[in-house]
């Protein structure tokens, strides 16, 4: 579930090196991961911009990129004229702008950029006319061009998945927010808590920690008032990651029975009730069922069995240990993919138990199926039209399954708790799905490059081969030199058409899925809707 | 190794170096070593390794007997394919040399059979006999020549019908000169065999250096405005098909980056980087990446490959080698790829030199799959690990040709059932097995 030992080397390499800059800086919605560089962000406070662009201009310019420039600034202008053209009532209204650090501030930063996403949909080139007016007439250049810039990174297909950047400190948040939800904020954002169940259970543990330490205002009641404090909490936990399907259930049920509790119980015992509601919730719906599922999937397992599995599910990893001692002999074979790597610790998991663990990468699906019996998933959600929203990749496991040379399909069988269940329908991976930072797909890990020393000897004279012409001379050095110096992607916020995509699910059609077994019982795709009524009805 | 003290990193570039100064075995050892080693890689430099091998192999051998020269190419080219019989280019490099020869001694013969009596029985005659006949002619005065010529008919029918014109034109010039000519007509074109075969071979060296062009000269036939293209690996053969399309259309590119065996030549091909390594001759260092002839490039792992496949139009794939069946080897997560394709109802076209057509037909597929190196998949940071668990690396995969709508090869456009008269037009039957 949690998986320190393989997310600590990722995340912790970045902030020391860049986040030095931003502390003086009172907005925190830059992420320190990114390179300095990449000052894009629109709300960025207008003190702070002339420091970004002295830093773009340190560097050594090539004539195209002043042409570049020169040709931003005139497009700048010609807005900022429109703009004022145009009257002077947005700008007005986009006055308070200097006061970005502020609560208010947040919930209008997405909006603002679905918005400006919405127009990059159709033409990444053409700035948005409407917004960010106020900044625009005060550093027009520089934001339009940070602007058009942030916007080219962004794959047109998923724009409206780009709403908000993910928060990377705790910075900036209010004070309503209990500390307990930061820590959990933070943990979310590196991935130390990762897995659909293992964020549902934290959420909700540190959502009884803030009831704990809560006292309702004078002139209010709990069951009115606490609803709209944990409404906050969740809207600093939904900056930091996008809420999972089974964080947003266990939310709703947790709020309906907040407001089902009688306002004239003494705020103690109401308290005590809900903490109680909380462990209960947990118990039924993860922890026993997790049991429950873990139970009837391993009577699935027998002898013999090669058993395939993508990324690091914690029920199937409970499955399969179960099945292990209770004596089965069978073989695993893990599947893993970048960025995150999840199936690391459940190889190492598996294979300390005892297991028989082979562990291989997407590229070698083909490889790993080929002699598979079947095939075990683990869920994000199951949608209602059937679909397993899961780990990017997993609709290729299932798929391969399905689809083996020999013509013997494998069976794939997905442990899904209840709680994952969702009404929300999705025909493919685009409508529904989470953007992770592109930038955990930079290859950055240090002792490979130090293993492997001819990349590094070979990168230098490149760009003198190339008679610079190419790419920005030397764009290394000013990047953080010990973070993916040797990668040619380490700039690619600064080249012009490249982008990455990092996905973080995506759907398996129904078709791929023969059984989804859950604590109600083990149940056809198709009966995802069915049991997400009675479970929610209940 | 010589190599290394010519060039930094063995591959073809030294190769090709040494290959001028060295004796021909110890070349002949150089790129077997290399292929043993997989200092040579892609198919395309294998090729030309192998093509050039070969050039200096036949232009080192002092024979002029063709079945000579095939038994001395055969030799060779056995020892290359045993180095790594999974880079089936070298055995096909090795085949169209074998048939050039083949070909030329067969024009050779039909030559000779044409214009000096080349009976398969009556050879070992003829020539004494023309000989014997015609020493003493030369010092005869040229009025016993008709006599001469009458008492030939009963000898060779066929050829008295050809060659009758002949003896009148040459009479009043020399009296020498038709009997020399005779001889030339049976020794001259064996001569030419190995010049001819050299000229073959320069061919095909001249093939392996254009092929990519040749191929990306079909490309606007198949990329049309506003496509989304899917790609993997940072072949160059896609790489120029798709630049010669940026040339004029704009398209979307989706790059899956074939981790972990590929992924940092397809990160540099994607940001324009990339190294000219010695294997590709810095050919393609000097061309602009996509991104700068506005192409959008999207960069995904590849296991985001079947969320996006709903989107993509259509799917380009470079290839390992492609086999008579219509099948090919190509590199790992190709087939899911493909599958993925197919199963969102999306073109797959694969671009390939003809040189990668490899006259196999595929039983045991696992045979055809080369693994490597386990320490890309899981490092050996992670010791307790590697200790514990077993790690697959494999680095090609098989695509059955089902799975694969177009085959794009310098050629133009195949089916891939077409593929298999494409073997036989390149291969002559007697080499597929040598």
């Amino acid at each position: 579930m949690a998986e320190p030992s393989n997310a600590a080397p990722t995340a912790p390499v970045s902030p020391p090196a860049s986040s030095t800059p931003e502390q003086a800086q009172p907005a925190t919605e830059n992420p320190p991961q990114t390179l300095p560089i990449r000052d894009s962000k629109p709300t960025q406070p207008t003190g702070d911009a002339p420091a970004s662009t002295d830093g773009a201009t340190d560097k050594p310019l090539t004539p195209a990129e002043l042409k570049k420039k020169a040709k931003a600034d005139k497009a700048a202008r010609r807005i900022r004229e429109k703009l004022e053209r145009e009257g002077n009532n947005t700008t007005s209204s986009a006055a308070p702008p200097p006061s970005v650090g502020a609560q208010p501030r947040q919930p209008t930063t997405p909006k603002k950029d679905a918005a400006g996403t919405g127009s990059a949909q159709k033409g990444p080139r053409a700035p948005p006319p409407r917004r960010g007016s106020g900044p625009v007439a005060q550093n027009g250049s520089v934001l339009v061009e940070q602007k058009k810039k942030k916007d080219d990174k962004k794959v047109a297909v998923f724009g409206h998945l780009y709403g908000q950047q993910r928060r990377v400190t705790v910075g900036g948040a209010t004070k309503e927010v209990h500390p307990a939800i930061l820590a959990l904020g933070m943990q979310l954002v590196d991935y130390t808590i990762c897995g659909s169940s293992a964020r549902c259970v934290a959420t909700l543990l540190a959502f009884k920690r803030v009831i704990e330490s809560y006292t309702t205002p004078m002139g209010t009641s709990l069951a009115r008032h606490l609803t709209t404090h944990l409404s906050s909490q969740i809207t600093y936990l939904s900056t930091c990651r996008p809420l999972s399907i089974s964080q947003g259930n266990a939310i709703r049920a947790l709020k309906l029975f907040i407001a089902g509790i009688d306002p004239s119980t003494p705020e103690a015992s109401a308290k005590i009730s809900l903490c109680e509601y909380i462990d209960s919730f947990i118990r039924e719906k993860i922890t026993v069922a997790d049991q429950v599922i873990a139970d009837s999937a391993a009577q699935k397992v027998q002898d013999g069995d090669v058993i395939v599995t993508f990324a690091g599910s914690s029920i199937v990893k409970h499955t399969l240990l179960l099945a292990h001692n209770q004596g089965k002999r069978f073989r695993v074979s893990i599947i893993d993919s970048r960025p995150l790597f999840e199936g690391k610790s459940l190889a190492r998991d598996l294979a300390k138990s005892g297991l028989d663990v082979q562990y291989s990468l997407v590229h070698s699906i083909t490889h790993a199926v080929k002699d598979a019996t079947k095939v075990f998933l683990g869920a994000h959600a199951m949608t209602s039209n059937g679909g397993l929203y899961s780990r990017v990749g997993t609709a290729l496991v299932a798929m391969s399954a399905k689809e083996r040379a020999s013509g013997v399909e494998i069976p794939v069988i997905v442990c899904c708790e209840t709680i994952k269940f969702t009404d929300r329908v999705a025909l493919d991976s685009i409508v529904v799905n989470e953007i992770a930072d592109a930038n955990e797909l930079l290859p950055m890990d240090p002792p490979v490059s130090l293993l492997v020393p001819t990349p590094d000897a070979y990168a230098p004279p490149t760009p003198e081969n190339k008679k610079g012409g190419n790419r920005t001379p030397a764009p290394e050095p000013p990047v953080i030199p010990h973070k993916t110096s040797s990668s040619p992607l380490a700039d690619w916020h600064n080249t012009p058409n490249l982008q990455l995509l990092n996905i973080m699910y995506d759907v398996t059609p129904a078709e791929y899925v023969d059984m989804v077994i859950t604590e109600m019982g083990s149940l056809p795709p198709s009966a995802v809707p069915i049991v997400h009524r009675m479970v929610t009805n209940l | 190794m010589p190599s290394s003290s010519l060039a930094l990193t063995p591959g073809l570039g030294s190769f090709l170096k040494c290959l001028k100064t060295n004796p021909i075995d110890t070349s002949i050892e150089t790129l077997i070593s290399l292929l043993k080693r997989r200092q040579i890689r892609h198919s395309r430099s294998c090729a030309t390794a192998t093509a050039y091998l070969l050039r200096s192999v036949i232009s080192a051998c002092r024979t002029t007997d063709s079945a000579k020269l095939i038994e001395r190419v055969q030799s060779v080219g056995r020892r290359l394919m045993a180095a790594q019989p999974r880079e089936m280019v070298v055995g096909n490099i090795v085949r169209r040399v074998l048939g050039l020869i083949r070909d030329e001694a067969e024009d050779d013969r039909d030559a000779e059979f044409a214009l000096s009596d080349i009976g398969s029985e009556s050879q070992p005659q003829t020539p004494r006999a023309y000989d014997d006949a015609s020493l003493p002619l030369d010092r005869d005065s040229p009025s016993f020549r008709a006599e001469d010529r009458s008492s030939r008919p009963p000898l060779t029918s066929m050829f008295s019908l050809l060659s009758h014109p002949e003896p009148e034109n040459s009479l009043p010039s020399t009296p020498g000169s038709s009997s020399p000519s005779g001889r030339f007509a049976s020794h001259g074109p064996s001569k030419d065999v190995r010049a001819e075969v050299l000229e073959g071979i320069g061919e095909i060296i001249d093939e392996l250096g254009q092929v990519d062009d040749q191929i990306a000269a079909y490309a606007l036939d198949h990329i049309h405005s506003n496509e989304i293209i899917l790609t993997h690996t940072s072949s160059t053969t896609v790489q120029k098909f798709l630049l010669k399309a940026a040339a004029k259309r704009k398209f979307t590119v989706i790059h899956a980056e074939s981790y972990p065996n590929n992924h940092e030549a397809t990160h540099a091909t994607v940001s324009g980087s990339a190294v000219s390594d010695d294997d590709n001759l810095g050919l393609e260092a000097f061309q602009k990446p996509l991104i700068e002839h506005g192409i959008t490039v999207i960069l995904i792992p590849d296991s985001a490959v079947f969320a996006l496949m709903s989107r993509v139009n259509k799917v380009i794939l470079g290839t390992h080698s492609v086999l008579a069946n219509g099948g090919l080897v190509a590199a790992a997560g190709t087939r899911v790829i493909a599958r993925a394709a197919k199963v969102h109802q999306t073109p797959v076209v694969v671009v390939s030199g003809v040189y990668k057509l490899s006259p196999v037909y595929p039983f045991d597929f696992d045979s055809l799959i080369e693994y490597g190196d386990p320490s890309k998949v899981l490092p050996y940071e992670e010791g307790d690990l590697v200790d514990l668990v077993d790690v697959q690396n494999p680095i090609y995969d098989y695509v059955p040709a089902e799975l694969v709508d177009l085959y794009i090869t310098n050629l133009g456009g195949h089916a891939p059932s077409y593929l298999y008269r494409i073997v036989s037009d390149h291969y002559r039957k007697e080499d597929i097995s040598f």
